[in-house]
């Protein structure tokens, strides 16, 4: 087979301009079971590779070539239909929105907590998806709080993070206990700040919002408390954290002294935090029904400060499919969650990078490389951009979002009846 | 009155609305005087009651007024038993549909459920008081209420005392006072009244503070006990800091002020045994307006029942 | 156009005024008009103050009939109620329901339908001002002081001064 050639295209992680040489068998197939698929091509600035004429070659002026996006916080599990359809249509999904792989978190469908459902998952993932589909581990038996899990049959499985998914352990000796066993098996501990206590039966952010729903507000302070909490156990332990979905200023603040004072932790923020504020609830659209709730703007500006200088190391898509039927309930009874996979790259350019918020070498950061480095802590320090597939990615193209264009299987996206830049290419 | 499906707020009607139905009340109120005290305007139609929250008075208070608007009343009783074992809204509105009902007046413990029902339902949809949201038709009734007393409701001071966060009375009734032209200040318990969360709405934290604003009404708030899981203040000591005691009602009575109270009300706790029969308590004015201002309401309400398509 | 202006109508309520005073009994607290809200109750009014000049007394009342009405589930605005005023017994009275245009004659049944829940009256008589024909019910006035056979597409609007600033009677 030929080597076949990009010309022309904007580096993303440096802006340059470059050309890319692409070589047989790369790309679209990986090998499963959590180890990175290495891929078959060189960036080099443009003018330094000589293209042979007979070459198939492609001009991308314009257009941008980056790695492709891995997302280190997404549920696979698409309430009402199979396992198989969930990894299948999750996995379309993520390429549709330019990511190549996830780390999947514990559901009640998928119960991370054993060898089997890793096994079975891993085929699933084998045959069926499109992306990349790394399981995290659970913290304890059915992301219950009580009994921990079989760490050391997780880690043999491959599992490298461990989370209760949207469960925060609130009994804090048995993590405690976990956090020190777990530690010597280089594990990551992935965990929302939160204080149970406070946080229940509440739905939304405290304000003007909330007030004149009737709902009663989730306070900033149950997120603050709780990320201190794990902030402090973690290092007593001595154990790896990752804080997921921040949503408070003071919650980045927190990670933020941690980080100087050498800790190791690191943090993520959902797109839908840095996008929206609890007004966008507005008259009970459960769509913006979210855990951690949607806060002020001043929150979602502290979440974007905290990307930019990188106290926040990744922003993640919290893809949460929920039935329509499920979602037209009343704002109380509705289960909480956004999807966001099927437009994540699109979304991010869209209200980040088109706007100037965010730089494409800070979303190649914190979209593709940060997250798997947190996935992937055992793998050295390599190559920034090596063994992660490459994206295209044409900035012009506009498109509406409709109930159509989603392949993730639910249809509470945000993003439906916007309109949205880019155009993905994925794999090239 | 432009014709409307559903009262699901007072925030989603225009204030011409807000009269007209105000003004509907007066003319429902005399008929209450005539010796038939029925009209045939509803004839024929079908109420439906639908509360998944015990309320004798707001209940009873409605099924009179479509009685005297001449409707057939239908009780749906909502057993506590087919909530836990979680029939959702969706099937019971399908139920609903089918019983072809062309009025449904529904009351729950979430916010919001009157409006997801009002989506999927032909019926005008009244919310008789949906968790801590609205409850329009009380609104109305104080509206009604201050209105027969003082001639306007414009320009009068109501202070409304206690469980602000809890209270869709304390959501509907400022938002209509509002509307029409009055003052309207909260005071509470420190965790029961939310803040920053409503603009234009000043706090008070004691009685001195109320008496010198110089309000025309005072209207209390049930402790609803009932709604909190983790208590919110101490037990015993509301009436002392926030009821009306003895030597406050001297006070009241000397300023002639009114007072108010949705019902029920908690003798000792926000109100005292004397304060009850004090010349200007209009808590049994409010009881009987209710009835005339639900019977305007359903009168000015139209259902899309009727529609063929 | 005004088909009728102001001095057309005083004269009409002049006619209209003689002839109840010929035809209906004037005995002590026998005679009540009943004006049907909205212009009925005026024209009512004006026709008492013309009795009054002749020395006959007669009761006032006035009548909301929206509650009555059969038309109820119209896609139309309803407008607010207004009260209807009848503070006496009409038990042995000669009621005149006053009415301005007279058409379908649903608005004279949901009138009778009200007038009979204050009481038992001997004698209800229909007295309007505009008799515009298209009758839907068997219903027909005692008297008429405007016969006008309107399409039924046509408008015809009393505006009178007590409500509208100015007496006329359109018709387009």
């Amino acid at each position: 087979m030929t080597n076949t050639y990009i010309r022309n295209a904007i580096w993303a992680p440096t802006g340059e301009t470059c050309d890319v040489k692409i070589g047989p068998g790369l790309s679209s197939r990986f090998d499963s079971l959590g180890g990175l698929t290495t891929c078959d091509a060189e960036v080099h600035p443009a003018g330094v590779l000589t293209i042979p004429s007979e070459a198939h070659c492609t001009d991308a002026t314009g257009k941008i070539v980056m790695p492709a996006l891995f997302d280190l916080h997404a549920k696979v599990e698409v309430p009402g239909r199979s396992k198989r359809e969930s990894v299948s249509r999750t996995g379309q999904a993520a390429v549709q929105g330019g990511v190549w792989g996830m780390l999947v978190m514990p559901t009640r469908g998928f119960m991370f907590d054993n060898y089997a459902t890793l096994d079975s998952f891993h085929d699933a993932v084998a045959q069926r998806s499109a992306a990349e589909m790394i399981p995290a581990g659970t913290i304890s038996m059915g992301t219950e709080g009580r009994q921990q899990a079989p760490y050391n049959t997780l880690a043999a499985r491959g599992v490298s993070i461990l989370t209760d998914g949207d469960n925060v352990p609130d009994n804090l000796l048995m993590l405690h206990r976990a956090m020190k066993y777990a530690a010597e098996l280089n594990l990551t501990f992935a965990i929302r700040g939160d204080v149970p206590m406070l946080s229940a039966n509440t739905y939304m952010h405290p304000g003007t919002t909330s007030y004149a729903l009737g709902l009663h507000g989730t306070p900033a302070c149950a997120e603050e408390i709780g990320i201190e909490i794990l902030l402090r156990l973690a290092r007593d332990a001595g154990a790896r954290l990752h804080i997921q979905t921040v949503s408070t200023a003071r919650g980045v603040e927190s990670i933020r002294r941690a980080k100087a004072e050498g800790q190791s932790v690191t943090a993520e923020v959902a797109l839908h935090h840095l996008l929206y504020t609890h007004e966008n609830v507005g008259d009970y659209d459960t769509t913006f029904k979210v855990v951690p709730p949607l806060r002020e703007q001043s929150d979602c500006d502290a979440l974007l400060a905290g990307i930019k200088d990188g106290t926040i190391d990744c922003i993640v898509t919290d893809h949460t499919p929920c039935t329509p039927f499920d979602k037209k309930q009343d704002f109380v009874s509705a289960p909480q969650g956004a999807t966001a996979l099927d437009t994540f790259l699109p979304a991010l350019y869209t209200h980040l990078v088109k706007p100037g918020k965010l730089s494409w070498a800070e979303l190649v950061r914190a979209c593709c490389t940060a997250p798997l480095t947190i996935a992937n802590p055992r793998d050295d320090e390599s190559d920034e951009a090596a063994g992660i597939p490459l994206l295209l990615f044409d900035p012009e193209p506009e498109f509406e979002v409709t109930a159509d264009s989603l392949v993730c299987g639910t249809l509470n996206n945000p993003q439906i009846g916007t309109t949205l830049c880019g155009q993905v290419s994925l794999p090239l | 009155m432009k014709p409307r499906k559903d009262l699901l707020t007072i925030g989603s009607l225009s204030t011409e609305d807000i009269n007209t139905i105000l003004d509907s009340a007066t003319a429902m109120k005399d008929i209450f005087t005539k010796s038939v005290k029925k009209v045939p305007a509803l004839k024929g139609k079908s109420v439906l009651t639908l509360f998944y929250e015990p309320s004798t008075r707001t209940r009873s208070s409605f099924e009179v007024a479509a009685h005297r608007l001449s409707a057939d009343v239908t009780t749906f009783t909502v057993s506590t038993s087919s909530v836990v074992k979680g029939e959702s809204v969706h099937d019971t509105i399908d139920t609903l549909m089918s019983m072809k009902m062309d009025y449904i007046i529904v009351r729950h413990k979430h916010s919001g459920i009157p409006a997801v029902i009002a989506r999927h339902c032909k019926a005008a949809v009244i919310n008789a008081g949906d968790g801590a949201h609205a409850h329009p038709s009380q609104a109305f009734l104080d509206a009604f209420t201050i209105r027969e007393k003082y001639g306007t409701v414009a320009g009068k001071r109501v202070v409304i005392i206690g469980d602000i966060l809890h209270s869709r009375v304390a959501r509907s009734t400022s938002c209509i006072l509002r509307r029409l032209g009055a003052e309207v200040a909260y005071m509470g318990p420190g965790p029961l009244v939310p803040l920053q969360q409503h603009s234009g709405i000043p706090r008070f934290t004691n009685w001195d503070q109320i008496f010198d604003w110089k309000p025309d009404v005072i209207y209390l708030l049930r402790v609803q006990n009932e709604r909190m899981d983790t208590p919110f203040f101490p037990a015993g000591d509301y009436h002392q800091a926030f009821g009306v005691t003895e030597e406050r009602l001297a006070r009241i009575d000397d300023l002639n002020l009114s007072i108010m109270h949705p019902g029920p009300v908690n003798r000792g706790v926000e109100i005292c045994d004397a304060a009850m029969d004090y010349r200007n308590t209009l808590i049994n004015d409010q009881v009987e307006n209710g009835i005339a201002a639900r019977m305007s309401i359903l009168y000015h309400l139209t259902p899309q029942t009727q529609q063929h398509d | 156009m005004p088909t009728l202006g102001q001095d057309a109508l005083e004269a009409a309520l002049d006619d209209w005024a003689a002839h109840i005073a010929a035809t209906c009994p004037t005995g002590e607290g026998k005679l009540a008009l009943i004006g049907v809200i909205s212009h009925g109750d005026n024209l009512a009014q004006r026709l008492i103050r013309r009795l009054a000049a002749k020395g006959i007394q007669a009761r006032y009342g006035a009548l909301d009939i929206s509650l009555y009405r059969d038309d109820f589930d119209m896609k139309q605005s309803k407008p607010a109620l207004r009260s209807s005023y009848l503070p006496f017994s009409t038990d042995g009275l000669h009621l005149v329901l006053v009415d301005d245009v007279v058409q379908t004659g649903r608005t004279v049944r949901a009138a009778l339908n009200a007038i009979f829940e204050y009481g038992r009256p001997d004698v209800v008589q229909l007295h309007c001002l505009v008799d515009r024909g298209g009758r839907q019910l068997p219903i027909c006035p005692d008297y008429t002081a405007l016969r006008l056979d309107a399409p039924a597409n046509a408008r015809i609007s009393v505006r009178l001064q007590e409500t509208d600033g100015r007496d006329e009677i359109l018709y387009t």
